[in-house]
């Protein structure tokens, strides 16, 4: 056993050459160096402009995972910079509370920015992406007022003395090496964060929300937890940002600076770290070239973001993906290995049918299914294939928890399943793969399939945060567990490649192995054969009907009737949401009705 | 990050110049590095517009006559665009990275409130022209001197002239929101009630609000006598004064500088709204009595005519301020040489430096160096040739 | 006092539920959201302002410049931020483009033009009353877009065309509808409306950069609140935001007044995301 599972360890040559974990962290590395020596080289003023580029990257290293992993557009930001430096330097200052030693400030900053962060952030769950965009920029407008109105706490327009951190860190390298040691805390942290499920969760919620849900993240919790770590971070950012200008007042926080931080990440590259550390310290550091750029700074940054949008959105990061530039071989073929499929999806699960009773739906005056009665019982494969219109994939939506139906019950074990729930179905073991695969196509095929296991991990936010044990032991095992689920599905040379470079077919498969991590009782494919060749729907139907020898109840929506007829121990035949006929492919073959409306002679 | 090519230049400056150690004559020609944080473009420019062109034909001036001692004046801009955070990065270069000698502005007390504790951790001497109170304090920051009046003079002026020779007693404050006009509004309302008038609106409004009419209104049902406003913005004080003018209602408007500038002006409804409009200004580049102005600002305005620099979109004192401001620093390094400590000692007893916009003068307690009696109020729509009347029932 | 909330709230709502319409007509031609509705309509202004005031031009030539630049401004959207993302699987995509490209009008304008509010020429020479042209200007503006773009979508076959695109974007290209064609000239048609509504305004407004992002996000209110795409939806929430942004502006003031609007807008739009007349959203699985 152990010789097959090293041989199935990405570190092996595969088609795109060993990728180790030292040559990722070599950038970063170079940039510490850089940093932890600058001093030597540079002088008073661009120790000014280091430690502002430090500043600013804390905040950025935050909003990146709203932003860049969390795919929310929130351009305003600077609110919670706002914040925390204004929290610092009131309660430094002591005009308010008793003088309060600047770093219990700053954590208390941190705390206040939290709570705000998950304020401003709250409103992305209900409202579309461009309204979200527009009432953060409201935010970033109250907040700059408020800071104005409340004179007696924030010295209103005169604003308030910003915080002095004792020695050793009140000279300007000494404040210098503090900025520089929270960023890199910051930079560490989130790339922790990237590597871990949440990280992934969180591109999987950006790029293939359906997906998300379907593979059981909820996305209220994540995003959630998102906005707090953000905005703790962006407040301490703010509080020294304060320090820096040691002197703050409301028109310090221009819309221009929230701006920046939401360029800085874009132009660097969305789920990547490195490539928005890089975009703040080029943004930061832009304007200080030429005494004309200064002006023009807003203009330059706004031009730079168009040119990144239209020709290069994935950024830096994309064009310093060295990986993905090395060719692909072009006859890859895809072959399942279904002996492994035991060892992936462990012991046959607790009987149990997965039923439809009379289940109704329409859509305003369309009756998009009509009181349909179906049955999958586990260890088999049951069809579902009728003309285009007929309700099939609306019947799997109702099952997968996306539409709910208006009439009838669906039961798993007997027990009705619960509305509105989508992302609870994955507990259920109740797996799925969509009709055009929904995948994140800036990830890795592995990183990918490892989405489909998130909700098998144990580890919190915070252990992830902080790369503790549990955390790294979770990733281990479902780096293991995906690819041997890819190897199950035969696609584990390409686990490291880029999932946007794939084939069709190839993503066909990647979503069924996906769909595997969840060692899914109830497998619901939604016509798995579209853009298959032959060769590859005949390795197609001997997978599937392994998975269901393995215990797992199949329901397979399809339109090619020859896979069917070939794999299905039953099959239901829809017409205009009403049941046409049910039984035995054999049985079904023969059906005068059936062959009449959809099958021909 | 790697050395920047200004870095090298500056590394291959001083190996030069320690090379010709031997040659002091070389050394000599060196330029004179002046730091200049003007807000050039952003919302608060308006000022810093105005100075410039001061500053710059008194740099031609001085340097076609010679220079100082010899060497060339060079005037190192950085502009903030009226961000606090431009201010810091730019005055951090010009100090650690061009090594200037002295620093003049930022213009806008926003971005001095950052600036000052900066530039005397690295003991720049440095000049600026803010009125807010706070920024100068000769024990805290004892390099920096202002060559302009503060809140407390300015707002002293126009506070005793509608209280003492309009004798209004009621008053309506109302400023924008920038920092200037709060600190303001917070700084006058106490030195009213102190005078004995009574404040019937206190307000702070957002400058691009484009309707003005509830406010005034406010303050026509509290009975204001008199309307002062605080603001640098030409687009919120035109709105004041247009309403009260589309309102009939006749109550003086006395306040900040801006009531009389060229863009106010541009942007009134009509030309009799300007009437009854007294901002504050300085007694040197003002009409006196018989009409006549000072030889020292008849001379400035010829010169201002010959270099073809225009004021009428503008004040007439921001270019003059510009003007003086070079000008006696160019008269400090020509007394005691360059090095910080001199230029200090030299400024700390400075009897009086007569310059076109005011007679400067500081002590080593005193960084103020602006005269009360040289604050006036004037008459907006006297605006002859850049230069305003005394306001009416305004003594010699 | 009533009279003037009531007044300079109709005229500025008049402004907001133009910008709003503005909005909704690119919308309609291409299921986006552009951030440049607002700059629209601060060019309209500027744009007023330069050819009349600074070059001296005669309003009515200076008038239909201003609009020829709107709908310039508006080809340029389309061409350069909204067709190359369409294509793209990322949906958010739009929202950067049209930002940056805002954006650079934006600060190109603050450069080149002014960063302090210019004047606006009047337009009448009719003495100032009581309800003076700065009112009245915005209100004719918005009526006669109403009207205009009833009789365009109900009478016209080019109006026609662009309903048939707005509802059904792939049966209007199966009857063979120039699609794209018809998407420039919504664009273009949302570029003259925004400019339009900028040079209503400018005597209230003034010709100044900062009234674009002003403008984007009170404009926008009125989409979400009447229900995107829903023209008459926008009118009234328009209407109904100018007179609440004044009334508030008289009882608590100018700080304070942008935090009451903005707190009233947002607690709407939780409350019904899809707007107070919107249909909703159904997502596509």
């Amino acid at each position: 056993m152990d010789t097959q599972a090293t041989q199935l360890r990405p570190s092996h040559p595969n088609v795109l050459g060993s990728a180790s974990p030292f040559s990722a962290a070599l950038p970063f590395l170079a940039l510490l160096l850089v940093g932890i020596s600058f001093p030597l080289f540079g002088g008073g003023y661009w120790g000014v402009i280091a430690t502002r580029a430090c500043v600013y990257w804390v905040l950025v290293s935050g909003l990146n995972l709203v932003v860049g992993f969390g795919g929310q557009i929130a351009i305003g930001w600077v609110a919670l910079l706002t914040l925390g430096a204004y929290t610092t330097s009131v309660l430094v200052a002591g005009n308010v509370t008793p003088a309060l030693p600047p770093y219990l400030a700053l954590a208390i900053a941190a705390v206040v920015g939290a709570i705000f962060g998950l304020i401003i952030g709250l409103p992305a769950l209900r409202l579309r992406t461009f309204y979200f965009a527009i009432t953060t920029l409201g935010f970033a407008t109250i907040v700059t007022q408020v800071a104005l109105a409340w004179q007696s706490v924030t010295g209103g327009g005169v604003g308030v003395a910003g915080p002095i951190f004792p020695e050793p860190f009140a000279s300007q390298w000494g404040f210098y090496y503090f900025c520089f040691g929270v960023a890199a805390i910051c930079t560490w942290m989130t790339a922790n964060v990237a590597a871990s499920r949440f990280g992934r969760a969180l591109t999987a919620i950006r790029d293939a929300e359906v997906a998300a849900e379907a593979s059981g993240i909820a996305k209220p919790a994540l995003l959630g937890t998102v906005f707090l770590f953000s905005g703790a971070v962006a407040a301490v950012a703010g509080g020294l940002f304060a320090a820096l200008q040691s002197y703050i007042t409301p028109d310090a926080f221009t819309l221009d600076l929230s701006i920046l931080f939401f360029i800085a990440i874009l132009i660097g590259g969305r789920g990547s770290i490195l490539g928005p550390l890089l975009g703040t310290i080029l943004l930061t550091v832009l304007p200080e070239f030429a005494a004309p750029l200064v002006a023009w700074s807003t203009f330059l940054y706004a031009v730079l973001l168009l040119v990144i949008v239209l020709a290069i959105p994935g950024g830096i990061a994309e064009i310093l993906d060295f990986k993905n530039r090395r060719p692909l071989e072009s006859d890859r073929a895809i072959v399942p290995r279904p002996d492994l499929l035991e060892r992936l999806l462990g012991a046959p699960p607790d009987a149990g049918a997965l039923t439809l009773e009379q289940v109704a739906l329409s859509f305003g005056g369309v009756h998009a299914i009509d009181g349909l009665d179906l049955e999958i019982r586990p260890g088999q494969v049951h069809g579902l294939i009728g003309p285009n219109g007929s309700g099939k994939t609306t019947t799997l939506n109702v099952i997968s928890g996306y539409y709910t139906q208006q009439r009838g019950a669906v039961r798993l074990h007997g027990a009705a399943l619960p509305v509105f729930a989508r992302h609870r179905r994955a507990h259920m073991r109740i797996a799925r793969t969509f009709q055009t695969p929904r995948i994140v196509g800036s990830a890795s095929v592995l990183e990918n399939v490892m989405i489909g296991g998130t909700i098998d991990g144990e580890g919190t936010f915070v252990e992830s945060l902080l790369s503790l044990p549990r955390h790294r032991r979770d990733e281990a095992t479902l780096r293991d567990t995906a690819m041997l689920a890819l190897a199950a599905v035969g696609l584990e040379r390409l686990a490291p490649v880029r999932a946007d470079r794939l084939q069709h077919s190839e993503l066909r498969f990647t979503e069924i192995a996906r769909a595997l991590m969840l060692r899914p009782a109830f497998l619901l494919l939604d016509e798995p054969a579209a853009g298959l060749s032959a060769e590859e729907i005949q390795r197609l139907g001997a997978l599937i009907l392994a998975i269901a020898r393995s215990g797992t109840g199949v329901l397979v929506v399809e339109h090619h009737p020859d896979l069917i007829f070939d794999i299905c121990h039953h099959v239901t035949v829809l017409n205009l949401g009403k049941i046409l006929a049910a039984g035995t492919p054999a049985e079904i073959r023969a059906h005068r009705e059936v062959v009449n409306a959809y099958l021909g002679a | 990050m790697a050395i920047t090519r200004r870095q090298a230049l500056v590394s291959a400056g001083a190996a030069a110049l320690v090379s010709g150690l031997g040659k002091p004559a070389i050394a000599a020609k060196e330029p004179i590095l002046i730091g200049y944080l003007p807000a050039l473009t952003g919302p608060s420019s308006s000022t810093g517009v105005g100075i410039n062109r001061g500053i710059q034909l008194a740099v031609q001036e001085i340097n076609a006559a010679g220079g100082v001692d010899g060497r060339q004046l060079e005037l190192i801009t950085r502009d903030t665009q009226s961000d606090p955070t431009k201010a810091v990065n730019g005055a951090a270069e010009l100090t650690h990275g061009q090594k200037v000698s002295v620093v003049f502005g930022p213009v806008n007390s926003g971005e001095s409130l950052a600036v000052v504790p900066l530039l005397a951790r690295a003991n720049t001497p440095q000049i600026h022209p803010c009125w807010v109170d706070t920024l100068t304090d000769p024990k805290k920051y004892p390099m920096c001197f202002r060559n302009a009046p503060t809140n407390q003079q300015i707002g002293g002026a126009a506070n005793r002239y509608v209280v003492e020779v309009l004798k209004r007693k009621k008053v309506a404050v109302i400023s924008d929101t920038t920092g200037y006009g709060t600190a303001s509004v917070n700084a006058y309302v106490p030195m009213l009630k102190g005078m004995g008038a009574d404040v019937v609106y206190q307000g702070n409004v957002d400058a691009a609000n484009p309707d003005l009419k509830p406010e005034l209104l406010r303050m026509q049902s509290a009975g204001a006598e008199a309307i002062m406003p605080w603001s640098v913005n030409a687009g919120f004080l035109s709105r004041i004064i247009n309403t009260r003018g589309q309102m009939g209602w006749d109550v003086p408007i006395v306040g900040q500088t801006t009531l009389g500038s060229g863009q106010t002006q541009a942007l009134l409804e009509k030309p009799d709204y300007w009437a009854k409009v007294y901002p504050n200004n300085f007694r040197p580049v003002c009409y006196a009595a018989g009409g006549k102005l000072s030889d020292r600002t008849n001379a400035f305005l010829d010169r201002l005519k010959n270099a073809k620099i225009d004021m009428r979109d503008t004040l007439l004192w921001w270019i003059a301020l510009g003007y003086d401001s070079p000008r006696m620093i160019a008269e400090a390094m020509k007394n005691v040489g360059t090095e910080p400590e001199q230029i200090v000692g030299y400024l700390n007893k400075l009897k009086e430096f007569p310059g076109v916009y005011g007679d400067i003068a500081f002590t080593a307690d005193k960084h103020d160096g602006y005269p009360d009696n040289e604050v006036v109020m004037v008459e907006a729509n006297s605006l002859k040739d850049g230069a305003f009347s005394l306001a009416p029932g305004y003594g010699a | 006092m009533v009279e003037s909330i009531v007044s300079t709230g109709v005229a500025i709502g008049c402004i907001y539920a133009l910008i709003a319409i503005t909005y909704n007509v690119m919308f309609s031609a291409s299921r986006v959201f552009s951030f440049t509705a607002g700059t629209l309509g601060m060019l309209g202004g500027v744009l007023g302002s330069l050819f009349i005031a600074r070059m001296g031009m005669p309003v009515a030539i200076g008038f239909l410049l201003a609009l020829a630049g709107g709908a310039v401004l508006g080809i340029v959207t389309e061409i350069v931020a909204v067709r190359p993302v369409l294509k793209s699987l990322d949906q958010h995509l739009y929202v950067l483009s049209t930002l940056a490209l805002a954006l650079m009008i934006q600060q190109f304008t603050a450069i080149e033009w002014s960063t302090e509010p210019q004047p606006f020429p009047r337009l009448f020479d009719i003495a100032r009353g009581g309800f003076d042209q700065q009112f009245w200007l915005p209100m004719l503006a918005c009526t006669l877009v109403i009207v205009g773009l009833e009789l365009l979508y109900r009478h016209t076959l080019i109006g026609h065309a662009f309903l048939a695109v707005a509802e059904d974007n792939f049966a209007a290209r199966a009857l063979g509808l120039p699609e794209r064609s018809l998407r420039m000239a919504s664009f273009a048609l949302a570029g003259v409306i925004g400019a339009l509504a900028g040079f209503a305004g400018g005597e209230m407004l003034l010709a100044f950069f900062a009234n674009a992002p002003m403008l984007t996000f009170y404009g926008f209110v009125p989409v979400a609140l009447g229900g995107m795409g829903n023209n008459r939806g926008a009118v009234v929430a328009g209407l109904l935001l100018g007179l609440f942004q004044q009334a508030a502006n008289f009882l608590v003031g100018g700080i304070f007044a942008s935090v009451v609007v903005f707190t009233m807008f947002i607690i709407v739009l939780l409350a019904r995301p899809e707007g107070l007349a919107g249909a909703t959203f159904q997502r596509r699985v």
